[in-house]
């Protein structure tokens, strides 16, 4: 509890504000600056981070995915003359899913996934896509939503059904405009019948390349065994002669670990395995919790930099401060030489100013998040940037705020309190 | 005779720290009792300032004793020679030495806010002494928008505000017209009437006349003025 001998200094500090309003307030504003900027700066930094989290997060932080990588083709392949009855042979195959299930401990589940460009028609209407051999428990594992219809099932599976779930983005493309579900199309020369339509929820960004997912969302999801055992993993282009083969058995493995802690461990084994299987590192593998601590790392620093980058407009601020304190003194000379032969103590004297400068960077500071919610909404509307406002942020800009009015007081109060009291008084 | 309220013992003050220094007072002896309107006078340059700021415990003398109500505060730490200042002495200045951003209370209520009792309880009294001075249907005004006169009386009612031993007055009529000078003073003669102790510094040999007992300051000693 503060006295009321305290409460009269503080009211009195207060007293020499309002009698300069207009200095106050044009003291102020570098606070109002500086800690608007910080704020607004600390919640993009948030916001990044929230929206690394989850986009990362969609790849799932138990997953481990290997995808097939081409490799560098050697020189003389590279002509397009030498090409003619190539086949293009590489990535992950069928005994390095079949080593991973039986060998590597701790494994939730794995799931083989096949990719192939295939052609989808409806009637005349056509659209290059990629079909994903996956599956069911793919659409689990990845968090894709069913917005109507059904996912793939086992007894699809098992049937070797000839069934597909599209995202609605594809419907539109090969206008398809009455009720999808049931609705046949025709991929390559086979004909499957949608069952389900994904939630537009795609994955963006750094999800997106992870999964090889298409951008324009014309991924078409069939189940596996339909694919393996009708259609093979070997696929041809060509034309005018040439032909092209590729035969990738699996183009991803995704391995979902049992216990989060045993992650990085488990993918370091697996990683052992696979470069035993593959000299030719043919294959990439993805770890979401690696990616995320790597990404989240870089984030921070970014963060760091730009907090101090508006740390500086406070600093500015608060020498702003203690330039006007500076100038005070000296023009209120008289005044503390009557303080003082009135019976002011050298620490009232100090008291005072840092009363002036904490009140002022306080507000300040009050004022300044205010600023900062106002830029941060601003930026929002006009960049479509993620930013979330903490509270320890605002904590952060506050104690800032009174170390500014603390640190810009102490001279001009130091040198105020120092005056010889008799000079003081004689000054004009 | 009864105790003296300010007893001064052989005081030097020197200016300046290296050689030649110069010397303002030269061993001054000076008693004052209870309730005794003193003036002092003097040439421009004579010391008299120097003296009144020491009896303030504005400044301690280089060498001698200062005596006052009875306690040695010839050398006093600074926090000390506040709190005195604060309590025991009441200053008047030839230029009123108002703060210009407080109203004419506040600017009484200054020495409150230096010492143990708190604003709130002494409101009433601080009304009362500005009452007393003429000045009770000025209260929220600024310095700036009195007279000088009224200025004085204010520095006048903000020097009483403590209840202080002694009243020290440095040419307190020296930024007055005449007709306003005798208004302060006869403010000032009603407070010795009262039983004040008033030491003050004049010019004006008439103005020091009104004092029941004048010395005068030369080469630095004190001189006895026959009334
Ligand atoms: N702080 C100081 N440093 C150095 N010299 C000083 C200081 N204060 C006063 N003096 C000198 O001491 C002498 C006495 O000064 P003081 O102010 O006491 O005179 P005074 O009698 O009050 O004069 P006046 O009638 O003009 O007010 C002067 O010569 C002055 O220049
Ligand atoms: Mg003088």
């Amino acid at each position: 509890m503060i006295s009321r001998k305290k409460k009269e200094l503080l009211r009195m500090g207060l007293q020499s504000l309002l009698g300069y309003p207009m200095r106050t307030v044009l003291t102020m504003l570098g606070v109002v600056f500086g800690v608007g900027s910080v704020i607004a700066m600390l919640a993009l930094g948030a916001g990044a981070e929230k929206e690394l989290l989850q986009e990362i997060g969609r790849l799932g932080i138990q997953n481990i995915i290997i995808n097939s990588v081409e490799p560098e083709q050697p020189e003389n392949n590279n002509s397009s003359g030498g090409r003619r009855g190539w086949i293009n042979y590489y990535g992950l195959k069928f005994k390095d899913h079949r080593q991973i299930v039986e060998t590597i401990p701790g494994i939730e589940r794995v799931l083989p996934v096949h990719l192939s460009k295939k052609k989808a028609w409806n009637g005349s209407r056509w659209i290059e896509s990629t079909l994903f051999a996956v599956e069911p428990d793919y659409f689990e594992v990845f968090g894709l939503e069913i917005a109507s219809g059904r996912a793939l099932s086992p007894q699809d599976e098992e049937d070797l059904a000839r069934v597909c779930v599209v995202r609605s983005g594809l419907l539109q493309e090969l206008g398809i405009y009455e009720d999808p579900i049931g609705y046949v199309l025709t991929i390559e020369d086979q004909k499957f019948t949608i069952v389900g339509v994904l939630s537009e929820d795609r994955f963006q960004g750094y999800a997106q390349k992870a999964l090889v997912a298409d951008a324009r969302s014309s991924e078409i999801y069939v189940p596996y065994q339909t694919v393996l055992k009708r259609q093979g993993t070997r696929s041809f282009s060509g034309s005018a002669g040439s032909w092209e083969a590729t035969d990738v058995e699996l183009n991803q493995i995704v391995v979902e670990v049992e216990d989060l802690d045993q992650v990085i461990l488990t993918s370091r084994t697996i990683e052992n395995l696979l470069s035993r299987n593959h000299p030719e590192k043919d294959y990439e593998m993805i770890v979401p919790l690696e990616v995320l601590a790597q990404r989240r790392k870089t984030q921070q620093v970014f963060n760091i930099a730009l907090v101090a980058i508006a740390s500086i407009s406070l600093l500015v601020g608060g020498i702003g401060i203690a330039n006007i304190m500076l100038a005070t003194v000296t023009e209120r000379t008289r005044e503390i030489g009557v303080r003082r032969a009135l019976g002011a103590q050298k620490r009232h004297i100090i008291a005072q100013f840092l009363t002036e400068t904490t009140t002022i960077s306080i507000l300040g500071g009050v004022l300044g998040i205010f600023l900062g919610f106002g830029l941060v909404q601003i930026l929002v509307i006009f960049t479509g940037w993620t930013a979330v406002i903490t509270p320890i942020s605002i904590l952060v800009a506050l104690t800032i705020s009174v170390a500014v009015g603390i640190t810009s007081g102490i001279y001009p109060a130091r040198r105020a309190a120092a005056l010889d009291p008799i000079s003081a008084l004689r000054h004009q | 005779m009864s105790q003296p309220i300010i007893s001064l013992e052989g005081i030097h003050k020197y200016y300046g720290e290296v050689e030649p220094r110069l010397h303002v007072l030269k061993g001054i002896r000076l008693d004052v009792t209870q309730g005794e309107f003193v003036s002092i006078m003097g040439t421009s340059g004579s010391g008299k300032s120097t003296l009144l700021n020491l009896l303030g415990c504005l400044d301690v003398p280089t060498e001698g004793s200062y005596f006052l109500g009875g306690n040695d505060v010839s050398q006093q730490s600074d926090d000390e020679l506040s709190r005195i200042r604060n309590e025991d002495i009441g200053f008047i200045f030839q230029s009123f030495q108002l703060i210009p951003q407080l109203t004419v209370l506040e600017n009484v209520q200054v020495p409150l806010l230096y010492g143990d009792s708190s604003i709130r309880e002494k409101e009433e009294h601080c009304r009362s002494i500005l009452d007393s001075v003429g000045l009770s249907h000025r209260l929220s005004h600024r310095p700036s928008q009195l007279s000088g006169g009224e200025c004085q009386r204010v520095a006048i009612a903000r020097s009483l505000v403590n209840d202080p031993l002694i009243l020290l007055a440095d040419e307190p009529t020296g930024n007055l017209d005449s007709k306003t000078g005798q208004e302060v003073l006869e403010l000032m003669d009603s407070l010795h009437a009262e039983g004040r102790t008033i030491i003050m510094i004049t010019h004006d040999q008439e103005v020091a006349l009104r004092a029941q007992r004048q010395v005068r300051i030369h080469d630095g000693l004190v001189i006895e003025e026959a009334s």
